[in-house]
């Protein structure tokens, strides 16, 4: 079962290499667009490649990683290269998703052609939707209902496809790479052609609209002292001339007129004197690229489903081959799961969690990788279903709290802790993965024995130490965790403890726990009683983990929508049903022989 | 003493303090972070209106009255309920842990001084304010090397009508107490009230009530009258208000008065703990993410100096590196009126190393008590042992 396991989680890594050359490959003859999606650029305070920057604009845009136009599936590199360099094509792409019908209604947009809208649609609509976002920009948050927030988030989501159409080149300009050589030029170049004032304006207007800069600093700059075109342009009318800004412009200017020959001269220069000038950011920014394009979150939730599935047709079919099969894919979503989870940190220079999106990572490999350990000392399936799950609802909540843009942001003054980060946000979210590990065994102890026939003894004794152990687990990094919390709070701001949301719900956890274990001890709950315990421990850790964002308050209150309390409310009443089943008497269970 | 080592008891109180917890938790939205802190945590009883009555009733143990039962349960655990064996060795260290946490929020409560330094740039210090607590101080200015500095606190003139201190020559009477108010000037209030002040800079204000809000981001601005008489007669009566500040060279020469050759100013001001020593700011640096507002840095450049202990020296505090000096903590809070402006907060609690050791102890017990259940045990991991330790 051992070298079944490694086999398995070989192979994955295996795949998961080759799926990220594939996507790096162009279309032979055509540009060489891997080599673009690699180029570094300094976007929200941190150099990453285009390929994220596309990827992450599209996530906010239209909360997919993936468009497609008239049947032909654009890679999101070619998207954003078409809305930088020809917008006149990439206006007629559905760029933007709006979901509420009383805002399309508001627009007069009819909700026939779909949820996915292109800028051309829209534009009619732009002054309407000004009026509607302005008119909610004045209110308190909690006071705008929902067609006003809905107006001002599509309003903030049309000014960055905006801003995009015009970082590389104007969006209007028919050529483009003359007016950079006009501004180096000097008076002589500048004579014909609109007057100056007007060009300054425009080179102005093109450095504010910037979303990210792409021109690396020139050697002996500051490293972080990198240049948007606009910045270029007025500073070569001052006299110096970025070495990067005249082969971009030529870039754009190719793309737009569809001249993939040019495209690949000028970006061949640029990429040149990126590889002089910041060697590492573009070491870095291939890597990250390639972590990009292989998504190995998204290849390990469908490892964990399949995992899932398999377990689950195995104690149907009561075929030990498809549980050995499980627990393969098992080992290897786990496998690659890691392998994302290390890539994560590496490109980033961080431990592993960071923010909310990082942390149901980490959850969910927690789960993973203890349920890997337990499934190979006792078998049977039982903690591969359990990590299975858990490994993929995790997955599943991470990819959905990626929408807001790239997940690797930078760090405020206050959180800009390696130490601390790795030693109290590290610890808790085991914490957290440890307690909902125990909570999700238990799902299988109640499930199956409650409602089929499968669970014998000797499967529902061991889950029952299986769940003992991970409360444990969970007891311990949940209790250091939050003393070490109190500990970094105590040293950034003079306080142990604060009562903040955030801290008191990790506090419950701790307390919840405490409860579960001296329950055990004194012989107040059995079996079923601890499973229902656990269960409840489930709840207890999702209010933990995203309950408090709702309440608005403390320091720690981050990123929660409403869609997440409807998910959070469903997932309470879900895990009560699961408790109720604890309630059934043994006689009434379809596996009875569990008490026998 | 049976009950009070049962584990019934343990699991009670729990339960308890998880309710608390929470409803402390959900009591932040309308009570603001302290008031619901005060009413569940820091209390021996929480206390619930009768509808439609003023009457208040007990309705649940406070987070005090709990953690004090837990502490004396664990402690009567410990030494009736638990056999002293190596086995448990790891449930010692837990218990001893968890008895010096509680212990270090116990002196958190009692003993914590949180205050704050706002240093402009180039400005001395050599006393801290508190953020909430408020002091009505009456200042003997005559010295030109020193104030003398009387402090009558809130509860005091909240509740009295009449204050009095042997050194004065004059006793204050409080005229009017404003729990939140807001300073006009009179011409631009149309038909403002008239104003009880006669002295200083009340007569050309207008001090307007305002409805108490307990939001932890919009402090309240309270405001006083307060007449100065002696015997039959009067020397005027003054409007005092946080929002008036001071009791700076400018202002404050007018809120006050001068009698028999001496000069007494008046404030209503966040009460000031006076410190031995002194920091100036030398510099507050606050840089963001390139192309960003998330900020990277803050941090603060202040030059201490304590002639007393012949200390004089630069110390550069930032987000998470306090100073710890003289028995308290200076750390770098917030920053105000163009990063001009750096707040420091500053904190005294004797118990702040208490958690650090609960920590470690506590850890290490858990560990020990898991390893020693889970790993030389394969095949004996059932938890029936545990049922072992009530009897």
């Amino acid at each position: 079962m051992k070298r079944l396991g490694t086999l398995a989680a070989a192979a994955a890594l295996g795949a998961l290499a080759c799926l990220s050359a594939a996507g790096a490959r162009s279309p032979k003859g055509g540009p060489r667009l891997a080599l673009f999606a690699e180029l570094p650029v300094l976007h929200e305070g941190r150099v990453k490649p285009l390929e994220t920057v596309a990827r992450s604009s599209l996530l906010i845009l239209r909360g997919k990683q993936s468009i497609s136009s008239r049947s032909r599936s654009l890679s999101p590199i070619e998207w954003l290269l078409d809305v930088l360099a020809r917008p006149q094509l990439a206006d007629e792409y559905p760029s933007l998703r709006v979901d509420d019908p009383e805002l399309l209604s508001a627009l007069g947009l009819s909700d026939a052609s779909g949820r996915y809208y292109a800028f051309s649609q829209l534009a009619p609509a732009f002054k309407t939707l000004e009026d509607l976002s302005g008119q909610a920009e004045s209110l308190d948050p909690s006071d705008r209902t929902r067609v006003q927030s809905a107006a001002m988030n599509l309003y903030g989501r049309v000014v960055l496809y905006q801003r995009l159409k015009n970082t590389l080149r104007p969006a209007q300009a028919a050529a483009f790479a003359g007016e950079a050589a006009a501004a180096a030029g000097g008076a002589a170049a500048l004579k014909s052609g609109p007057p100056l004032q007007q060009r300054l304006a425009g080179w102005s207007f093109l450095a504010q609209m910037a979303v990210f800069r792409p021109l690396p600093p020139s050697p002996g700059a500051r490293p972080d002292d990198w240049r948007s075109i606009g910045e270029a342009l007025l500073e070569a009318h001052a006299g110096t001339l970025h070495p990067g800004l005249l082969p971009l412009s030529e870039l754009a200017d190719a793309w737009r007129a569809g001249d993939a020959a040019a495209f690949d001269r000028a970006l061949g220069r640029h990429a040149a004197f990126a590889r002089s000038a910041v060697p590492r950011q573009m070491r870095a920014a291939r890597w990250e690229a390639a972590f990009q394009r292989a998504q190995p979150f998204t290849v390990g939730m469908t490892l964990y489903l399949l995992a899932g599935l398999l377990v689950m047709a195995g104690w149907l079919m009561e075929r030990k081959g498809l549980e050995r099969a499980a627990y393969a894919a098992l080992a290897g979503a786990v496998a690659v799961h890691t392998a994302g989870l290390l890539a994560r940190m590496l490109i980033e220079g961080r431990p592993p969690v960071t923010n909310l999106y990082s942390s149901a990572v980490f959850v969910g490999w927690v789960g993973g990788i203890v349920g890997v350990w337990q499934e190979k000392r006792s078998g049977g399936g039982l903690a591969a279903a359990a990590a299975s799950v858990l490994g993929f609802c995790t997955l599943i909540i991470a990819h959905h709290l990626s929408a807001q843009g790239d997940t690797m942001e930078m760090m405020r003054a206050v959180l800009d802790s390696n130490f601390w980060l790795t030693t109290h946000v590290v610890t808790i979210t085991m914490g957290y993965g440890s307690a909902f590990l125990a909570g999700t065994l238990a799902h299988v102890y109640l499930l199956r024995g409650a409602l089929t026939r499968s669970l014998d003894k000797e499967s529902a004794k061991r889950l029952v130490q299986m769940t003992y152990f991970a409360v444990c687990l969970s007891l311990f990094f949940s209790f250091v965790g939050t003393v070490l919390g109190g500990i970094w709070a105590d040293q950034s701001w003079g306080r142990f403890w604060g009562w903040d949301p955030k801290e008191n719900g990790a506090l419950l956890i701790v307390l919840w726990l405490a409860i579960v274990l001296h329950a055990r001890w004194g012989g107040f709950v059995r079996e079923r009683g601890l499973m229902a315990m656990a269960v409840f421990g489930n709840v207890v850790t999702a209010l933990s983990w995203f309950g408090v964002n709702m309440l608005g308050i403390g320091l720690h209150s981050y990123g929660f929508t409403e869609a997440t309390l409807l998910w959070l409310v469903g997932f309470i009443l879900a895990e009560f049903a699961v408790m109720c089943l604890a309630a059934i008497p043994p006689e009434r269970w379809r596996s009875p022989q569990v008490f026998a | 003493m049976g009950p009070l080592a049962s584990l019934e008891l343990t699991i009670g109180s729990l339960a308890a303090l998880m309710l608390l917890v929470a409803l402390c938790t959900l009591g932040q939205v309308k009570l603001g972070l302290y008031g619901s802190v005060d009413t569940y945590i820091r209390s021996l009883l929480v206390w619930a209106e009768v509808p439609g009555t003023s009457l208040r009733v007990p309705v649940f143990p406070g987070g005090a009255l709990v953690g004090v039962i837990l502490l004396l349960n664990l402690t009567a655990a410990q030494f009736m309920r638990l056999e002293w064996s190596r086995r448990k060795a790891g449930l010692w260290l837990v218990h001893l842990g968890l008895a010096l946490l509680f212990a270090g929020e116990f002196s958190t409560g009692f003993f914590q001084r949180d205050d704050r330094m706002v240093l402009s740039e180039g400005a001395t210090r050599s006393w801290v304010e508190s953020p909430r607590d408020l002091e009505l101080a009456v200042i003997d200015a005559t010295d030109k090397g020193f104030d003398t500095v009387y402090s009558v606190p809130e509860r005091v003139y909240s509740k009295k009508r009449s204050i009095e201190q042997e050194a004065w020559p004059f006793s204050l009477l409080v005229k009017r107490y404003l729990p939140s108010a807001r300073i006009e000037m009179r011409q631009s209030v149309e038909g403002g009230p008239a104003s009880m002040a006669t002295a200083g800079l009340g007569p050309s204000l207008v001090a307007l009530e305002l409805r108490r809000s307990r939001k932890d981001d919009a402090p309240e601005e309270p405001a006083l009258f307060v007449e100065a008489v002696s015997g039959d007669r009067s020397y005027g009566t003054w409007l005092l208000s946080t929002a008036l500040g001071g009791p700076d060279p400018g202002l404050g020469a007018e809120q006050g008065l001068t009698l028999d050759g001496r000069q007494w100013r008046f404030a209503l001001r966040h009460r000031r703990r006076y410190l031995p020593f002194s920091l100036t700011l030398k510099r507050f640096t606050h840089e963001s993410h390139p192309g960003t507002d998330i900020p990277r840095v803050f941090s603060s450049l202040v030059r201490l100096s304590d002639p007393a202990r012949h200390e004089d020296r630069d110390v550069l505090i930032s987000m998470n590196r306090p100073l710890r000096y003289g028995g308290q903590a200076f750390y770098q809070a917030g920053f105000e009126n163009n990063d001009t402006v750096s707040i420091l907060q500053v904190v005294k609690n004797p118990g702040w190393l208490l958690p650090y050791l609960s920590c470690v102890l506590v850890g290490l017990g858990l560990l020990i008590h898991f390893a020693g259940h889970f790993w030389p045990a394969k095949t004996t991991q059932a938890p029936s042992k545990g049922a072992g330790a009530r009897s």
